[in-house]
């Protein structure tokens, strides 16, 4: 074991060498886009988890898109990460590809499997089986049979005719490649994998079906956790998404409100990703009931499902509890990355409102903007529009610990959320908190179970998208101390006694332990 | 400006058979002129420096004089000529235009002063005339090497109106010093043309420089492997070569041909009918201006951008067959006319020879060289359409093929014996023309599927 540092321009990697057999980790974590690479929510649950079960011994898998995207890792790895690995599924193919023939007849199997994919959605694991076999292996379909073959190109054009119910090939032809060409990327991640214990994939998508793989090669335990729900999450992208080009009829209106073909065609790729991985998970993990609905009907097997919510380290935050000051600030504030999801546009519209009532009030907007400029720039000229002036502050990154005394209340917009860990952070230091009706919002703010909405409310559930209601649910707050001290106690009571790191960190240890004393059994179970 | 394709359809939408006439004959014009006009020209000087008193031999030793100026600075700048035409259409699509004009002299620089580094050795010590004359022979080289990239690149830009015009005008000039200096003989006529083609070398090279905005005087990036395909090179140097090889060998045979001046041999027996016999491929020419210029290059854009532009499979494969469908029916078109040429060539060629006083001895060798260049003028068309595809591999076979074939049957000809001459030509051109059209075929059977799965 030793100390990988952050930041190190390779991350390392163990392979097994020769024969020896000896697992280089107890668990492999499958990250997709998040740790050690791009800090947030689920980065530093993350780091969190293997902080707290020094016990274990973690392999990091990281799977990114382009390597130009991520920068320097931001996480300094513990001592118990004793392998690390860096992958990216968008690589430019090197040099003037070759015509060849390819195949036909793994192209043919593959359209069988598409047949039953699209009839019934589910995959025996047999089929699931000889499907990633197929994947870049001799008698299958290589890489390089995919991307540039004639028994490809007479497979695509042909699924283009019978289904592609769109003007644009060019783009129906893109989308194809970009969907696929990863899955060879990650047959290769799994064949190369040294030996592990089980592996534990942070979300579907491509390290769920990563994990899936894995599971079904190696016959070793799989856990998946969600925290957001990836394929409600890129619906939500999808929908926004500007690189596919809908060819709706101008003429012909009521189109418009059907997604194109492409649009759709991706979102039932992530759909099948997320049913191959919870066909293969056990546990199946979500934060709250809510998401755990979801992911049943999205094809998960009630039983194996499960919810471990997040917990934070209350002691952390008693110092910034301690540092408040006597009076109420009349500061809001939104602790989240830039971006459309979180809805920095309705924070700045509510502090407007805000402001014409108490005109002591301000917004403070704290987390990174390197990620949607163009949005930055719309949020910074619509502050600048409505006259905010000095009431709203664009602060960056900052240290919680210190923000957080000086917050009056804390206020999520978000149109999308899971478990927000800064909503557990603002109770744990005492401050009230203001959120949509999105994740499990409304449970952590009015409690979940009987006894946990006895503790009272920690603050109001909002509209999405009501500047109105918002800015009337924090005056309500801030001009009235004695409700905003009961909030505070709700929060302090609620945080400790539900979402404690300790709890949290137990949940996993005994998913993890009974993970790891599961005898072997053969893996096909059909 | 507009494309030769457009001024042609302009002219054909007055719909009368006058109209209809004249847009070939420009086409044909446009198309075959530079070539035709020259051998014209050099034909006509030749009779009237006659007429004038010039004795018949130095008017023979001038007319081979200048074949093997054509021949040599064809060959030597034909690689360029195809890799620096595609390196101005890359910087002009890249939006880089300032780029071309210096790019311009330096390809002139480099063929220019090359062509003078490698030719002045061999002239100077190879020919034993005056010296005044060496240094007339050099000149003519290096201007002409100089003038065929002008003029290529003019081509380029569609200037056809212009390049005939300019043509006729330094033809004329060339023709007028040429017999005003005919009691120099040789070297008079050799200044006639050195005149010529060095007017029309600095009349195209003006007309450029007007055109091409230019940041500074001199750039070899066109030299540069990643902006540049070599592989252009070797098809235009190949192309030339295949052209001229019989010719060669049939000069450099001792039974076949004689020494003229210095070392400078010719063939009476084989020049004659084939130099005839690239005067009737005009009509061929023009056919293959229109309908692949225009028609060809119409359909093929308009595949690309149904490719570019996100069209359905089902439309693209449409404009695919459209784009097969013009190019089908332009080789046709040429077939057809081409074949009536060598019809009527078969039917009138002996009172044609007769009434030009040529010899009927010469009569099946000119027979079979109509055939032979109409053929030609096919696989042009053919290599055409392949450059437009961008498939410079499969030009490369085509060229060296035909390059070989011609090398090794005009060979065997000779072993053959006098009947056979001219056959080896035939035969390869022919031979090489199936060849492309077997490619073409193919590469249009697979061209969505090239297009979309094998980008790099």
């Amino acid at each position: 074991m030793s100390v990988i540092q952050a930041g190190a321009e390779k991350p390392w990697t163990v392979r097994a060498a020769g024969s020896v057999l000896e697992p280089v980790a107890d668990i492999a974590l499958l990250l997709e886009g998040t740790y050690p690479y791009v800090r947030g929510g689920v980065s530093s649950w993350v780091h969190q988890i293997i902080n707290g079960l020094p016990e274990f011994t973690f392999a990091v898998i990281f799977i990114g898109g382009n390597k130009e995207m991520y920068g320097p890792a931001q996480y300094q790895f513990p001592p118990n990460v004793t392998h690390v690995e860096t992958h990216y599924l968008l690589h430019r193919s090197h040099g003037k590809p070759h015509a060849r023939k390819g195949s036909r007849q793994p192209f043919q199997e593959m359209e069988e499997l598409h047949a039953i994919m699209r009839q019934s959605g589910k995959l025996a694991d047999r089929k699931m089986i000889d499907a990633f076999a197929r994947l870049g292996s001799k008698g299958g379909i290589s890489q390089e049979d995919f991307l540039y073959s004639e028994a490809s190109w007479d497979y695509i054009t042909r699924q283009y005719k019978e289904r592609c119910t769109e003007p644009s090939f060019v783009d129906y032809f893109w989308s194809i490649r970009a969907m696929h060409a990863p899955l060879f990327v990650l047959a290769d991640i799994a064949t190369g994998l040294p030996p592990v214990r089980a592996v534990h994939a942070i979300s579907t998508g491509y390290a769920g079906l990563l994990g899936a793989m894995i599971r079904l090669r190696r016959n070793i335990p799989f856990v998946l956790t969600e925290h957001g729900i990836y394929t409600k999450e890129r619906k939500i992208d999808l929908a926004q998404a500007t690189w596919i080009h809908d060819h709706n009829d101008d003429v012909c209106n009521t189109l418009h409100e059907e997604m194109g073909y492409i649009r759709g065609l991706w979102i039932r790729f992530y759909e099948q990703l997320g049913r191959m991985a919870y066909a293969q998970a056990s546990p199946i993990i979500s934060l709250y009931e809510g998401n755990r609905l979801r992911q049943i009907a999205d094809g998960a097997v009630p039983e194996k499902t499960r919810i471990i919510t997040n917990g934070l380290n209350v002691e952390r935050y008693r110092d910034a509890l301690e540092k408040r000051p006597e009076k109420i600030p009349p500061v809001l504030g939104l602790v989240g990355r830039v971006v459309p999801i979180k809805d920095i546009k309705t924070f700045i519209r509510t502090l407007r409102m805000l402001v014409k009532e108490r005109p002591d009030a301000q917004g403070w907007v704290v987390g990174p903007e390197d990620e949607d400029p163009l949005y930055v720039n719309e949020c910074k000229e619509l502050a600048e529009s409505l006259g905010l002036g000095n009431h709203l502050r664009f602060m960056g990154f900052q240290n919680m610990l210190e923000i957080l005394p000086q917050l009056g209340l804390m206020v999520l917009t978000s149109i999308s959320e899971a478990l927000p860990l800064v909503i557990l952070e603002a109770f744990a230091s005492g401050v009230p908190c203001l959120a949509t009706d999105v994740g499990s919002c409304r449970e952590l703010i009015e409690g979940a179970a009987e006894q946990d909405r006895a503790l009272g409310a920690a603050g109001s559930v909002v509209h999405i998208a009501d500047p109105e209601g918002t800015a009337k649910a924090a005056l309500e707050l801030l001009n009235n101390p004695e409700k905003w001290s009961a909030a505070q106690q709700a929060g302090l009571a609620r945080v400790k006694r539900y979402y404690n790191d300790q709890l949290m960190f137990s949940s996993y240890r005994e998913v993890y332990s009974e993970a790891l004393s599961v005898p072997r059994h053969p893996a096909v179970a059909n | 400006m507009a494309g030769i394709g457009f001024e042609i359809r302009k002219i054909l939408e007055r719909d009368n058979y006058w109209s209809v006439l004249r847009a070939y004959g420009y086409a044909g014009l446009v198309s075959g002129g530079p070539w035709v006009l020259s051998i014209l020209s050099i034909m006509m000087i030749g009779v009237l420096a006659v007429m004038l008193g010039v004795e018949q031999r130095e008017v023979n030793a001038f007319q081979i004089c200048v074949t093997y100026m054509m021949a040599s600075s064809l060959i030597w700048t034909g690689g360029m000529q195809l890799m620096f035409t595609r390196f101005v259409a890359d910087r002009t699509y890249a939006g880089d235009k300032a780029e071309v004009l210096p790019n311009l002299f330096g390809v002139l620089m480099l063929t220019m002063a090359g062509g003078f580094a490698w030719a002045a050795p061999f002239i100077f010590s190879l020919f034993t005339g005056p010296f005044f004359q060496q240094l007339l022979l050099l000149c003519n080289f290096v201007v002409l090497s100089g003038m065929w990239i002008v003029l290529i690149f003019l081509s380029g830009m569609k200037a056809y109106g212009r390049i005939i015009w300019t043509l006729a005008k330094g033809y004329s000039l060339g023709i007028a010093v040429g017999l005003l200096a005919s009691p120099w003989e040789l070297n008079g006529l050799l200044l006639g043309v050195l005149t010529g083609h060095g007017y029309l070398l600095f009349s195209f090279l003006h007309h450029i420089v007007r055109e091409y905005p230019g940041n500074s005087l001199l750039k070899f990036d066109f030299l540069d492997r990643s902006r540049s395909f070599y592989s252009l090179f070797a098809v235009g140097t190949l192309y030339y070569l295949a052209v001229w090889i019989d010719k060669f060998i049939f000069w450099f045979v001792p039974y076949t041909s004689e020494v003229v001046i210095g070392p400078l041999r010719a063939s009476i027996i084989y020049d004659l009918p084939i130099f005839l016999a690239y005067l009737f491929i005009l009509p061929g020419m023009a056919v293959f201006l229109v309908s692949i210029e225009a028609d060809f290059a119409e359909q093929h854009e308009r595949f690309y951008r149904a490719v570019r532009e996100g069209d359905t499979l089902m439309h693209i494969e449409y404009r695919r067959d459209r784009m097969v469908y013009a190019a089908r029916q332009g080789i046709y078109e040429i077939f057809k006319v081409q074949g009536l040429t060598v019809v009527l060539c078969l039917l009138w060629g002996r009172g044609l020879l007769q009434t030009i006083g040529i010899s009927p001895l010469y009569i099946h060798l000119f027979y079979i060289d109509v055939v032979a260049v109409s053929v030609q003028v096919l696989l042009m068309a053919i290599l055409n359409i392949l450059f437009y595809l961008d498939a410079r591999r499969e030009v490369l076979i085509v060229t060296a093929c035909f390059f070989i074939t011609n090398l090794l049957f005009t060979v065997a000809t000779l072993q053959l014996g006098a009947e056979s001459f001219g056959y080896g030509f035939a035969v390869s051109v022919t031979l090489s023309a199936f060849l492309g059209l077997f490619i073409l075929s193919h590469k249009f059977n697979r061209l969505e599927y090239e297009t979309f799965m094998l980008q790099g």
